[in-house]
């Protein structure tokens, strides 16, 4: 007689170890405990931030909601936007200038076009000015050469954006397809052309979309610039600042905040257009 | 009597593409646009030969660091180092909230929606020296300031990238975790989170490297750190300072890019 043995659900599978990824979060948990605790910032004056804040959030908004056609509201309306444009240009021409250095430097960087020594040297130098914010390399060079103002901070930015412009198009030269290449080569055509005729149309629209990328920061950061005074909002800022004047500071943030909004909306929009191509007639309106 | 070969006819070249004339409008626009913002900046190069004296003196000076000076910056990076450590930690918290109710995916309701995305275009069109001259009239001088003004700018940037991530992953678990009936937050749990956790631990790493980099502009405002003391020595006119100040800030940049580099690396 033989007892049927009870067919038992086979063993359930034992749960991964989470040891390893317990400790990462521990680990990382420690680190950040350690820095509240060592860095002297004094937290107890978190307390008060909500006070404050309604406070002169109530005092900037006030500036904002007067009547901004009578004097001197107006003058000021006005000056706020005119430093804004300013901004405005200063990112324009730093983009300009940082898009016509790095192309010719990304075919330098690009170890599918460039000897290796070469990509080596131009990654370097790429890297050294990616790591250099722009404010210190407006305060360290530029600014003395070209005293203060505008000029000083479009260059900076142009410098600046030529780090990972270079890097970014570096990239897409080096992830282009062969085929068009290979035909070119095929047709005896000389490095440069196969360069201009089978690289440069392949990556333009990638290429088009980083520069105006970068363009939308550099808005950002043209406003930075302008409060060592290299000109544009920035200054502005600074100075309503340093005087605690706050109606004139809630309308100097508005302006920033919605000629950004706007202008990078007009960016997004065309970045789009240029990386998908026209728009088909059947397609949907924007999501 | 010989018979003609027949030549072959090469085929009809195929006709030139045209250019079309939209092409030629945007590059109007975009030299039209430069023109007018290089004269708005009154754009010449010309103090390149002319100024270069002044420049050069200054350069001069940065060319010779001041290397006993940076046993005094060692704390003051430090600082910099916990004002970057935390304001990633709570700020890409934060951030990871903000994405999730600011992607069609996760969030369904229309409203929330539309107005986490535009709180967010708000929050993002503001450079992080703005936020830093804010919260230094509101908080004071100091670190404090520091980090509350990089845990607004970093709020800005995790929840724009994580919440584009978000609309781009594999709708399939997401429909599995609704039909065994899961809640809002416990699809977000189980069937979000871990389909974003790479992308999204690199985003951090990514903002964590940006601000080392920020908070050098921010201390320049008076929000702490390094940048502090950069700002000090240089209106003291103590270029070799800063320029030890600046190698030194160039060394901790580049290792820290490093080490996230491969992070990254491991991540992904």
């Amino acid at each position: 007689m033989s007892v049927e043995p009870r067919r038992s659900a086979p063993p359930r599978p034992s749960a991964p170890s989470r040891l390893r990824y317990t400790l990462t979060q521990l680990g990382v948990l420690a680190i950040i405990l350690i820095c509240i605790v060592v860095i002297d910032a004094r937290w107890d004056r978190l307390l008060d931030l909500p006070a404050l804040s309604i406070t002169y959030g109530q005092l900037m908004i006030g500036g904002v909601v007067q009547n901004p056609f009578v004097e001197p509201n107006l003058t000021y309306w006005g000056d706020a936007l005119r430093l804004m444009v300013e901004s405005l240009q200063i990112a324009w021409v730093g983009t300009v200038i940082g898009a016509v250095l790095s192309f010719p430097i990304a075919f330098i960087a690009a170890s599918t076009v460039a000897p290796r020594w070469a990509v080596f040297l131009t990654r370097q130098i790429l890297n050294i000015l990616r790591a250099i914010p722009e404010l210190v390399l407006a305060i360290a060079i530029m600014l003395p050469i070209f005293g203060l103002g505008p000029l000083a901070g479009a260059l900076a930015i142009g410098v600046g954006s030529v780090g990972t412009l270079g890097k970014l198009t570096a990239e897409a030269i080096e992830s282009v397809p062969r085929g068009p290449g290979e035909a070119l080569t095929a047709a005896g055509a000389s490095t440069l052309q196969k360069l201009r005729w089978a690289v440069v149309p392949q990556i333009l629209p990638e290429v088009i979309a980083f520069w105006l990328y970068r363009f939308e920061i550099n808005i950002r950061a043209s406003a930075i610039l302008g409060v060592l005074g290299a000109g544009g909002i920035g200054s502005l800022l600074a100075q309503v600042f340093e005087r605690r004047d706050w109606d004139r500071i809630g309308i100097t943030l508005v302006v920033i905040i919605v000629v950004t909004i706007i202008v990078d909306q007009i960016s997004a929009a065309v970045r789009h257009r240029v990386i998908s191509g026209a728009p088909a007639l059947s397609a949907k309106a924007l999501v | 009597m010989t018979t003609v070969v027949e030549r072959p006819v090469s085929p009809a070249r195929p006709p030139r593409p045209r250019t079309r004339p939209s092409t030629y409008i945007a590059i109007v626009v975009v030299v039209a646009i430069t023109v007018w913002a290089g004269a708005g900046i009154s754009f010449d190069l010309s103090p390149l030969w002319t100024d270069w004296g002044r420049g050069w003196f200054i350069i001069q000076e940065f060319l010779a660091p001041n290397w006993s000076f940076i046993g005094r910056t060692i704390s003051p990076f430090l600082d910099t180092l916990a004002i970057a450590v935390i304001a990633t930690a709570v700020g890409c918290a934060i951030g990871l909230g903000m994405a999730m109710l600011a992607s069609r995916v996760t969030m369904s309701n229309a409203f929330v929606y539309r107005a986490a995305k535009i709180f967010l275009s708000i929050v993002r069109s503001l450079p992080d020296v703005g936020y830093g001259l804010l919260f230094v009239a509101l908080v004071g001088v100091g670190t404090l300031a520091g980090v509350l003004a990089l845990i607004m700018f970093n709020i800005g940037i995790i929840a724009k990238l994580t919440s584009e991530t978000i609309d781009a992953i594999d709708r399939g678990p997401l429909e599995a975790a609704a039909a065994s009936g899961a809640r809002p937050a416990q699809t977000a749990q189980f069937a979000v989170v871990p389909q974003i956790l790479p992308n999204y631990l690199s985003y951090s790493l990514y903002v964590f490297e940006l601000n080392i980099r920020a908070s050098v502009v921010l201390g320049i405002v008076g929000a702490g750190g390094i940048g502090s003391t950069l700002s000090v020595e240089f209106a003291r006119f103590n270029y070799s300072n800063v320029s030890a100040i600046i190698v030194l800030l160039f060394i901790v940049v580049f290792s820290i890019d490093l080490l996230s580099q491969w992070l990254r690396r491991r991540l992904m």
